[in-house]
């Protein structure tokens, strides 16, 4: 295979006492999408947020696109590559719907204000939001929010997408509208790495499913290998307790 | 009787909701400004001397102070916002010199603070003129006006740093994470997203800064403004009527921070209608 797009190398990561990130090593290709799941304080979030160098580790390397994450001019070229969805969505709540979507078109990209709009546009369509473009984030459901914040970091144009967790604040009957426009974007070819329990999103999209526990990537395989195979016993417990509900 | 036996009517029951009856509320106290300027007109038409006499005579005092005030109010808002993000920087030297100046100038009376401006700064600046040999600073001629606004702006400064402080870590960290995700830098995260969400909540504690400083500007008169206080004290000892003088000062002070009360809740009810 080609080099990876992301290379992460024996990084660690440490919160005071609380270690993180031991050890991990991980290499993801151009149009790969990777599921990451495992227990709540496992370091998934850490990890995500780690390739996008909103938490700095401690040892190790990690590579994105070529660009080493260490000093400071290269974060902002980076992250300009990398979208980043989230679990609160995070939309700014003072913009409309259309602003959320070209502030950073404008002030980053230095696009012209039409040229923004369009791509906005372009992109709420695609997200089957475009005739909430003049509304206020909170006058959204929370489907209709998550789906402006994917439209919000598509319209970057981004390389990379990062998902922490994107269906997990959202009422069940929201999380399908969700998970459709990311496996369009995953159809599309988009290098994906998703941190989510949405087991049919994996066995759907995923190339890949990681499983980790106490900042460990314990186990990793095809999704159907991973599932209904897993190799270790913490994967087996953690996929007996999600399965079970 | 058959009033209180009445049951309450669907119309009644909606007004018990605190959303529906708040802003009928607030404007009412509009009445309370018209008052207070009726009672200062109708003593000035029926009862000319003094009180024509005494607001013809502090008339520019009056003007000063509220020029006083609004000058140093915007000049407030751009130390309030450097000191608000100085203090919660990540470098340790601006955080040090942010809070540094807030301990500082919160912690000595303002009416300290506007006299030694007045009376010790200007000799400082020509002492050091002197010793650096810099003609324009040695011949250093103080303007009242202009350290009037210094001691006030330093000072009130400090206070509104803290409240800009306090507002902008009041915005979720998913918000600049949210900015800075995007490849927006620092500054542009705060300009474009933190701050406008940030003056937002900082507007009634900002407010009520504005308010107290319209008051505390009569500190100057000690310092050789002839300012509403001042004006009113020249009045007093000219005409030996400190009853009818005080007063009709207090009147005119009265009727601007009630006036500005309202304007400023007027603004926030018009901006959360906006949301
Ligand atoms: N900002 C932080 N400060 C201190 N500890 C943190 C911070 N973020 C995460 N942690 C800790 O690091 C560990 C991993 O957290 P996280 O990556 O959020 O896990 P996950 O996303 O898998 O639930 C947890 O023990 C968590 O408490
Ligand atoms: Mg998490």
């Amino acid at each position: 295979m080609a080099e990876a797009i992301i290379k992460i190398e024996n990084v660690h990561k440490y919160f005071g006492q609380v270690h993180a990130l031991d050890d991990v090593s991980l290499e993801i290709y151009k149009g790969e999408v990777v599921v990451i799941l495992g227990p709540s304080g496992s370091g998934k979030s850490t990890l995500l947020r780690c390739i996008n160098h909103l938490e700095v580790y401690n040892t190790g390397k990690i590579t994105v696109d070529g660009i080493i994450l260490k000093s400071a001019q290269n974060i902002n070229l980076v992250r300009q590559e990398v979208g980043m969805v989230f679990q609160q969505f995070n939309l700014f709540p003072h913009l409309t719907v259309l602003d959320n979507v070209t502030l950073a078109q404008r002030v980053v990209r230095k696009r012209k204000p039409e040229e923004a709009e369009a791509i906005a546009l372009n992109l709420l369509t695609k997200v089957g939001i475009e005739e909430k473009s003049q509304a206020y984030p909170l006058q959204l459901s929370g489907g209709q929010q998550q789906r402006v914040a994917i439209a919000r970091a598509l319209a970057m144009n981004p390389k990379i997408m990062l998902f922490d967790e994107p269906t997990s604040a959202l009422d069940p009957e929201m999380i399908k509208e969700v998970l459709d426009v990311m496996l369009a974007l995953a159809k599309e070819g988009m290098t994906m790495v998703v941190v989510s329990h949405e087991m049919g999103f994996a066995r759907a999209a995923a190339s890949r499913v990681i499983f980790m526990d106490e900042g460990r990537i314990v186990e990793q395989g095809q999704p159907d290998q991973l599932f209904d195979a897993p190799k270790e016993e913490r994967t087996k417990i953690f996929l007996s307790k999600v399965l079970q509900i | 009787m058959v009033k209180t036996a009445t049951p309450a009517t669907g119309g009644s029951e909606l007004k018990l909701i605190p959303g529906n009856e708040l802003p009928t509320r607030i404007d009412a106290w509009w009445w309370l400004v018209g008052a207070v300027a009726l009672i200062i007109i109708l003593l000035m038409v029926f009862k000319p001397d003094p009180y024509r006499n005494i607001v013809f005579f502090v008339r520019d005092g009056l003007l000063t102070t509220l020029l006083l005030t609004v000058i140093s109010f915007v000049f407030i808002l751009i130390v309030g916002i450097i000191g608000g993000l100085g203090r919660i920087a990540k470098n340790p030297a601006i955080h040090f010199v942010a809070t540094m100046y807030v301990e500082i100038f919160r912690g000595i009376p303002l009416l300290v603070q506007l006299i030694w401006w007045y009376f010790a700064a200007p000799m400082v600046i020509r002492s050091f003129g002197n010793l650096i040999d810099f003609p324009p600073l040695a011949n250093y001629q103080s303007n009242a006006f202009v350290l009037a606004v210094v001691g006030l702006v330093i000072c009130y400064g400090a206070y509104v740093s803290e409240i800009f402080r306090a507002g902008i870590e009041s915005i979720p960290r998913g918000q600049i994470e949210a900015a800075r995700s995007q490849g927006m830098t620092y500054l542009q995260a705060m300009r474009y997203v933190i701050l406008p969400q940030a003056l937002r909540v900082v507007m009634p504690p900002v407010g009520n800064e504005f308010i107290m400083l319209i008051k505390d500007t009569s500190l100057v008169s000690a310092v050789a403004m002839a300012d509403l206080t001042r004006r009113g004290r020249e009045y007093m000892s000219a005409h030996f009527n400190p009853i009818e003088t005080w007063t009709m000062v207090a009147l005119l002070y009265l009727v601007m921070t009630l006036f500005f009360t309202r304007l400023i809740s007027w603004l926030e009810k018009r901006r959360n209608l906006e949301k």
